[in-house]
């Protein structure tokens, strides 16, 4: 009897095991797939509205004790960067032969390297950054070519997601005191660091060191400035501009060559484009840009106007209010509104990529995305058609003002460091903001160089015959009239806020308020969240 | 005459039960479809290339079948790895989860104690607290006992589960305490009733359980993403965001990996198919 039920018991488990493992295969195909349709959507969106304010409130009590004694530091440093015979740790078996570097270089490197120090005694830098496919290879391959470029220091870059995933890792690193040397967190990431406290500003290592930025593009350099003082080095940094389809200007008797540079244009020119089939159904739109804060932001920029109050919060006082509110905010609504009520314009929802698969799909004419893009768009379109590129459209009546303002991301130094670490980690940073190194990155992502004397470099030649719509890109940079409007805000919750954007801006092109009405409960939300922001790190 | 009469309705029976079935089985066709369309597509845009994939109206068939995807997916990435990874803590969590859970609530079930309801309550009351809450603390734990980087870490936190215990005590209250009670006159120790008893009977619930806790752990995220650094302990979900890009979607990438993360799982389903469901069905007539 007792034998029988030892069976059958046994029977049940192995049905059971199997069961388990069928509905997993499952939950890895669904799994897989919600990750693969959030892709690139705006990163603020993912943010959930309610979570800085705790996160923030954790992140402060946690500088706290970290800043007030120097004995916080030894534990810090030592955990995440030891010397390299242990740390290499339990699982990377390639790292141990040091002759494996120069085979493991001829195979495409990983996103992240795990190739191992050849020099036991290297200092080790850890390196957290947000950047995986084709850019993700490109880190790769820059950290390797670091790392093979001198024995002294080994740098490990590692992809820990999504920004905002980076950024909650290190958020949970603060309250343990464990977290990287070098930081990459995304533009609007600046204020919360700053007031973490973790941080080592760039500008005292580069005031110690005499390190010269004078090449450096200065509204790149501004970006990251607040009072006077460069927080972060900048390193992957983007604009948006007019992306336009050169087959279907033609097509419609327009000048291919000369793409709209006014909202006004836009109209006008995005009409002529609208295609329609036999049964009246539209089969072009004119125009789309995805719902995307960044974009809002942008088009006040373009106006010169300020986001923020006390100059965007650049000055010596931070921002206490958010005024995009203004009639500067609510044209660029009633614009994008009208050309949507007009039938010229799609509303295709909040997601960028929504809005470059249309582009490429030839289902919308002209759209606006980010520069860092362009590669993957010429990639996407193949030879359907041609690209062409503009500056990013403004209202006829500030034509000559304005500009627009960066975006991507920057690295951070990590203050609770052993200072050795801290040297090696700026020696790195140095390093990445040399011509050659920004040479590479630029053609490899489609990010900015982040200085002016690298275009004349060979790889930089090649790529601009590859690419030449990236010379607007750079125009566009140049021209820009450098504003506390064209720097950018600089706020605490601006993940929030930017999100926050997207949701007037939806509730205004569904019809569900007016553009003032939305704007106006948008920046009172935001307003609340800022003034407790603010009381939590003051 | 009599041959005619007999046979006439039961062709019509047949023929009736013909079309109901083949509607049946058109209505089961239609629904299959529309289930494994989205793992077609991926399939098919992984064959295709960029500007294919971008193509409008969409492609359902790539132009040639290019595994030029697989390869980059698989040179830049160790996918068996983080399968293994994925599928070592997913089956430890499981196994562990179920000794846990039954013992507790065997416990919460069966014995007669001072305060059972109390502590079952407090017991309870856990599953309030997000999962948020605990994860800085959890963490620190881990990162303090030097489990970072470990199957230990990836493991240990998940391995008692308050909802596992209240869904086995719900179940093993169906059992009559009567039939606990007489075993332990007879002198059967309480560990032998739950083995040879208690579990047996619970094959349906312990199934669920075991479901449910695979699920959970195979699609976890956030608590991966924190206690790994080293790549080659990364599971599978976090592995497949290594191929995404911040600035322009590459799907044919994308849906590469995501097939090759699908197919081994795909393949123990359908060796496992017929298991599955005698088990199923045999717990669900038995329980």
């Amino acid at each position: 009897m007792s034998n029988i039920d030892k069976q059958l018991s046994r029977r049940a488990v192995l049905r059971a095991g199997l069961g388990v493992l069928g509905t997993g295969a499952f939950a890895a195909f669904l799994s897989a797939c919600g990750n693969a349709t959030t892709p690139t959507t705006a990163p603020a969106a993912s943010t959930a509205p309610g979570s800085a304010a705790p996160s923030t409130a954790a992140s402060s009590s946690a500088a706290a004790p970290s800043s007030s004694g120097a004995a916080a530091t030894r534990p810090a440093g030592s955990a995440a960067a030891s010397t390299a015979p242990s740390a290499s740790g339990s699982g990377a078996p390639a790292g141990a032969a040091p002759g494996s570097t120069a085979a493991a270089q001829g195979t495409p490197v990983g996103v992240s390297s795990s190739k191992g120090a050849k020099n036991p005694n290297a200092t080790k830098v850890q390196w957290w950054h947000a950047m995986g496919g084709a850019n993700g290879t490109a880190i790769a391959n820059l950290t390797d070519k670091f790392n093979d470029s001198q024995s002294d220091i080994y740098v490990d870059a590692i992809y820990q997601g999504n920004y905002d995933d980076t950024l909650n890792k290190f958020k949970a690193g603060l309250a343990a005191k464990q977290g990287p040397h070098i930081m990459q967190v995304y533009d609007i990431g600046q204020r919360f660091m700053i007031d973490s406290k973790a941080i080592e500003p760039i500008q005292s290592l580069i005031d110690a060191d005499k390190f010269d930025t004078s090449q450096f593009e200065q509204a790149i350099l501004n970006y990251y400035t607040t009072d006077k003082k460069l927080y972060a080095m900048p390193f992957n940094t983007s604009t948006p501009m007019l992306y336009y389809n050169k087959k279907a200007f033609t097509e419609a008797g327009l000048d291919p060559a000369n793409p709209p540079k006014t909202w006004e244009d836009v109209q006008t020119t995005a009409a002529k484009l609208v295609k329609k089939d036999s049964g009246g159904k539209v089969t072009q739109y004119g125009v789309a840009f995805a719902i995307y804060g960044w974009f809002f932001e942008q088009y006040l920029a373009t106006q010169n106007a300020l986001y923020a109050n006390n100059d965007n919060g650049r000055g010596a006082t931070r921002a206490d209010k958010v005024i995009y509110n203004s009639e500067a905010g609510v044209k660029i609504l009633d614009w994008w509104k009208g050309m949507i009520d007009q039938g010229i314009a799609t509303n295709l929802g909040r997601s960028t990529s929504d809005a470059q698969k249309a582009f490429t799909g030839g289902q919308i004419a002209m759209t606006i995305e980010s520069t860092a893009t362009l590669r993957g768009l010429v990639s996407n379109v193949g030879d359907k058609f041609e690209i062409g590129t503009g500056y990013l459209p403004r209202p006829a009546a500030t034509l000559d003002q304005g500009g627009v303002i960066m975006g991507g991301g920057s690295n951070y130094i990590l203050k609770d460091k052993a200072d050795k670490e801290k040297q090696a980690a700026w020696k790195f940073v140095q390093w990445l903001a040399l011509p050659e190194q920004q040479a590479f990155w630029h053609v490899n992502t489609g990010y900015f160089p982040m200085r002016k004397d690298v275009y004349d470099l060979p790889l930089e030649v090649e790529n601009a015959k590859k690419y030449p719509q990236f010379a607007t890109a750079v125009n566009q940079l140049h021209d820009t009239k450098l504003t506390p409007a064209t720097t950018g805000a600089i706020l605490g919750v601006f993940p929030q806020a930017r999100a926050s954007t997207e949701t007037a801006m939806e509730e205004t092109f569904l019809g569900k308020s007016a553009a003032k009405a939305a704007l106006d409960k948008s920046v009172n939300d935001i307003n609340q969240a800022l003034e407790l922001y603010n009381s939590s790190v003051k | 005459m009599s041959i005619v009469t007999k046979t006439a309705p039961q062709r019509e029976r047949t023929v009736g039960s013909i079309a109901g079935r083949i509607g049946i089985y058109l209505l089961l066709i239609v629904m299959a479809a529309i289930i494994l369309f989205p793992l077609y597509y991926a399939l098919m845009v992984s064959f295709m290339t960029p500007d294919e994939a971008a193509m409008y109206p969409p492609n359902f068939w790539p132009a040639a079948f290019n595994f030029d995807n697989y390869d980059t997916v698989l040179r830049r990435l160790p996918i068996p790895r983080f399968l293994l990874n994925s599928l070592i803590v997913s089956i430890v969590v499981v196994i562990g989860q179920l000794i846990t859970a039954s013992l507790a609530a065997y416990a919460f079930a069966m014995r007669r104690f001072r305060g059972r309801n109390l502590i079952f309550l407090l017991f309870l009351s856990t599953l309030m607290i997000p999962f948020e809450v605990t994860i800085i603390p959890n963490f620190q734990t881990v990162q303090a006992w030097g489990w970072t980087d470990r199957y230990s870490g990836l493991i240990a936190p998940y391995i008692a589960s308050a909802f596992a215990t209240f869904l086995l005590r719900q179940f093993f209250m169906t059992i009559p305490q009567e039939l606990h009670d007489a075993a332990i006159v007879d002198g059967c120790s309480s560990l032998r009733f739950l083995l040879q008893i208690v579990i047996p009977l619970s094959r349906p619930a312990l199934g669920t359980v075991a479901v449910y806790g695979f699920l959970q752990t195979w699609n976890q995220y956030l608590w991966p993403l924190l206690v790994t650094n080293e790549r080659d302990m990364r599971t599978i979900q976090i592995g497949l965001r290594f191929l995404q890009n911040e600035e322009a979607a590459a799907p044919t990438l994308i849906m590469a990996g995501v097939i090759l993360a699908v197919v081994p799982t795909v393949a123990m389903l359908i060796l496992g198919q017929r298991q599955l469901v005698r088990g199923l069905t045999a717990g669900a007539v038995k329980g």
